[in-house]
């Protein structure tokens, strides 16, 4: 054989070795990788809960308008709800009022306020500076729609009522005036008013034109319309989780939503699915490694557990629906939902049962036989014994897998309507994953981020359980 | 007479008791096994009065709703088994070459700190998978190919691989790990190398075992729900066009069974037939990978 085939022999080796160590570390990298920008996601929360701490709730809007013969749409934030007492209220903020401005940055998206709080400099205390436009009320008083004489479905808008005191009044603005255009935006409806004024004192950076009628002439005047404040927020990442989890959800304002009624009906749906499915697979277990004979009947009774643990989630789901929700008459309820997830979970833990029993060796149960223990002394009093680090270690990983599963529960839970804490096990319910399902689907903006935040609370309780049963495997792992 | 209470006569009984109890534990899959079983075929009856079993398998429109109405599950089938063939094409070189790796390549200790790592990745939620799919990776895609839509098949097989690579990969290093010392020793013996021992020796050894692993990550891939209900859509495509939104089987059953429908409704009964779809293709991949394990195992045990 030549030198260069030689070299090829052994090269060849470690090019394939080398392959296939790519290989593994392509699996785990993707998946660090997935999980580094879930978490990246999942930090604009701490910016969500500060304005919702502030006590805003904001909502997209937008503007139809044409402007020459273009039709455009305008979006603007408007503060959906102001919380009493809040800090945002004390400014002088109203329900109803839109953003204009965020520390510096013009706002025409949802999203966009949270960016502004997370990016402004500055620390955990934030003094924020704002620009908002009140509502409609407030700015111009009453309007009312008067129709035009002699051109049947147009109306014109007319200033019926101005509080004292209000920015249209200190414009000069009198009872009486038709508004017709504020900069560029065409005057049409008493809503679009207000409207046109807002996306007009968005789009110039100091005070606006509004053309108005009075008396048959036409004035222009100037108008400020925006006023400005200090809003204090706090960027506190802790107390923004602490929030989010202990929190009910919201399926309106992600920056309010929150996780406490998934996770509170985690627990009952796993509780209920632990009594069922730990006695039952237990049982199972010791019949099968302790007991039963080799027989077709045991035969049987193993082809049958390996393949029930590998049918479809979906499918027990279906199972759960007929039987236990509808022939049983469980309904959509935690009960029904835990026991169904029983199924899904018994032959798992059969088959971590029985490995726990099979590491015990036989001459355990051989020296109970031989001072005369019957078989129910020697299982209780010296297999159980030193099968139970196992058992309880293949709980755990059973429990981790029933707190991950929502293909079953996704038919038998009721998660978009859940915003309550359940206290009843006929309650209707959701669970975690199944929230992150709902608000993963979702298109508004800022549930990408909770559901991004949800996965990590999830993966932090799976991640303590799966710590927990490989800390007991290894503390109690008896060596023979 | 009065029995003792430690006896040998209230032994026996209590031994018969807990005897009899912890059978009926252990029967317990058979009636599971039982009910899952009945309660399909019964669900389904009415719907195949109603439908053909070869209209059901042939006929390519899914439109319960819709008038006329169609029930082929064909383009379903389809979509599934494309989005499935996707992810094995991810999973099965990786997951192969990692189980490589860790078996022939990587010292014991090494060894010993993946291995669990494989296991808890293996038991990262399925819904994780589906919002990795929807918000990372499909934006990815449609960064490299305009075209794709917001729902498309890609995105779930790709993620979908990623999710059943550690089952490849731990379910083939078991396989690996137990081909017996002797056979590559012989190898060593007549003079192989190392790439030899492994290729030719090792991996044909743990070939049945391999397929085993396989099949049970097809099964795993079509019986997936969350994935593909997140990111691949609820419009089934025919021809499958894996940059389209696509249904999978499993999405369909979610589709109906989150449905505002009356419960006497037929469509409930279309639940049952594609649920007893379902049911039997991943039983039949679940047997067959159980025997071919089974086989290995006596082989070299």
């Amino acid at each position: 054989m030549s030198e260069a085939k030689r070299a090829w022999r052994r090269s060849k080796g470690a090019l394939f070795a080398l392959v296939a160590a790519v290989s593994l570390g392509l699996g785990l990298v993707v998946v660090a990788v997935l999980l580094i920008t879930t978490g990246l996601n999942s930090w604009r929360l701490v910016a969500m809960r500060a304005t919702a701490d502030a006590g805003l709730s904001l909502s997209l809007r937008s503007l139809q308008a044409s402007t020459g013969s273009q039709q455009a749409y305008y979006p603007y934030v408007v503060l959906a709800q102001v919380a009493s007492n809040s800090r945002a209220e004390k400014l002088g903020l109203r329900q109803g009022d839109a953003l204009i401005r965020v520390a510096g940055q013009g706002i025409t998206r949802v999203s966009a306020v949270w960016e502004a709080v997370e990016q402004a400099p500055g620390g955990r205390d934030l003094r924020l500076p704002i620009a908002w436009v009140p509502n409609s009320r407030q700015l111009l008083g009453e309007l009312r729609a008067e129709a035009i004489p002699n051109t049947p479905g147009r109306f014109r808008v007319v200033i019926s009522t101005l509080p004292p005191g209000s920015p249209a009044e200190q414009a000069g603005l009198q009872t009486g005036d038709v508004l017709l255009s504020a900069n560029d935006l065409s005057i049409m409806g008493t809503r679009q008013a207000w409207e046109a004024i807002v996306i007009a004192t968005q789009r110039a950076s100091g005070p606006i034109t509004l053309q108005v009628e009075r008396d048959s002439q036409i004035l222009t005047l100037p108008f400020t319309a925006q006023q400005q404040g200090e809003l204090t927020v706090q960027r506190a990442a802790w107390r923004a989780l602490w929030a989010f989890v202990s929190s009910l959800n919201e399926p309106r304002y992600p920056e309010h939503a929150g996780l406490a009624s998934a996770i509170l009906g985690s627990l009952y749906v796993v509780f209920v699915m632990a009594i069922v499915a730990f006695p039952l697979g237990i049982g199972a277990a010791l019949y099968l490694e302790e007991y039963a004979s080799r027989s077709t009947l045991t035969e049987i009774l193993q082809v049958l557990i390996a393949n029930l643990a590998g049918v479809p989630s979906v499918v027990y789901g279906i199972i759960g629906l007929e039987i236990l929700a509808r022939a049983a008459g469980l309904g959509r309820s935690i009960l029904a939902g835990g026991i169904a997830l029983a199924l899904l979970i018994l032959p798992i833990m059969i088959l971590a049962a029985r490995e726990a029993l099979r590491t015990v060796p036989p001459w355990v149960r051989e020296a109970a036989y031989s001072v005369g223990a019957t078989r129910w002394q020697t299982v209780r009093h010296h297999v159980l014994p030193y099968a139970l680090p196992g058992i309880f270690t293949g709980m755990i990983l059973t429990l981790s897998r029933a707190i991950g599963e929502a293909a079953l529960l996704i038919l038998l839970g009721a998660f978009l309507y859940v915003t309550y804490v359940p206290t009843n096990l006929k309650d209707s319910f959701t669970v975690i994953p199944l929230q992150i399902f709902d608000w993963a689907t979702k298109p508004q903006e800022g549930f990408t981020t909770i559901a991004a935040a949800a996965i990590l609370v999830l993966l932090g309780i799976l991640l303590i359980l799966n710590a927990t049963a490989i800390a007991l495997r290894n503390r109690f792992q008896m060596r023979w | 007479m009065k029995v003792p209470r430690h006896g040998p006569r209230g032994r026996y009984v209590k031994e018969g008791l807990i005897r009899g109890l912890l059978f009926a534990c252990g029967s317990a899959a058979v009636v599971i096994t039982l009910v899952t079983v009945g309660t399909f075929i019964l669900g389904s009856l009415p719907f195949f009065q109603k439908v053909s079993l070869w209209e059901f398998l042939t006929s390519i429109r899914w439109a319960p709703l819709t008038i006329p109405q169609s029930y082929g599950v064909l383009a379903l089938m389809a979509d599934t088994l494309v989005i499935t063939a996707i992810a094995l094409i991810v999973a099965l070189p990786l997951g192969i070459l990692s189980a490589v790796f860790l078996s022939e390549y990587a010292s014991e200790r090494t060894r010993r700190t993946l291995k669990p790592l494989l296991e808890i990745l293996a038991g990262i939620p399925t819904v994780v998978y589906g919002f990795f799919a929807l918000r990372f990776i499909t934006p990815l895609l449609q960064g490299i190919f305009p075209e794709i839509g917001f729902w498309n098949g890609l995105s779930a097989g790709l993620v979908m691989g990623f999710m059943i690579l550690p089952l490849v990969a731990s379910l083939s290093e078991d396989v690996l790990y137990a081909v017996p010392r002797s056979l590559r020793e012989g190898a060593y013996a007549l003079g192989a190398t190392k790439f030899e021992v492994v290729t030719r020796v090792v991996i044909p050894a743990a070939f049945s075992g391999i397929g085993a692993a396989f099949i049970l990550a097809m099964s795993r891939a079509i019986g997936e729900t969350m994935i593909v209900a997140l990111a691949a859509g609820r419009t089934p495509a025919w021809p499958p066009d894996p940059t389209q939104p696509m249904m999978a089987l499993t999405t369909t059953i979610v589709n109906i069974a989150t449905g505002d429908h009356e419960a006497t409704a037929f469509i409930w009964s279309a639940l049952f037939a594609i649920g007893l779809l379902l049911f039997v293709m991943t039983l039949l991949l679940n047997v067959a990978s159980y025997f071919i394990v089974r086989r290995f195992r006596e082989r070299y045990e």
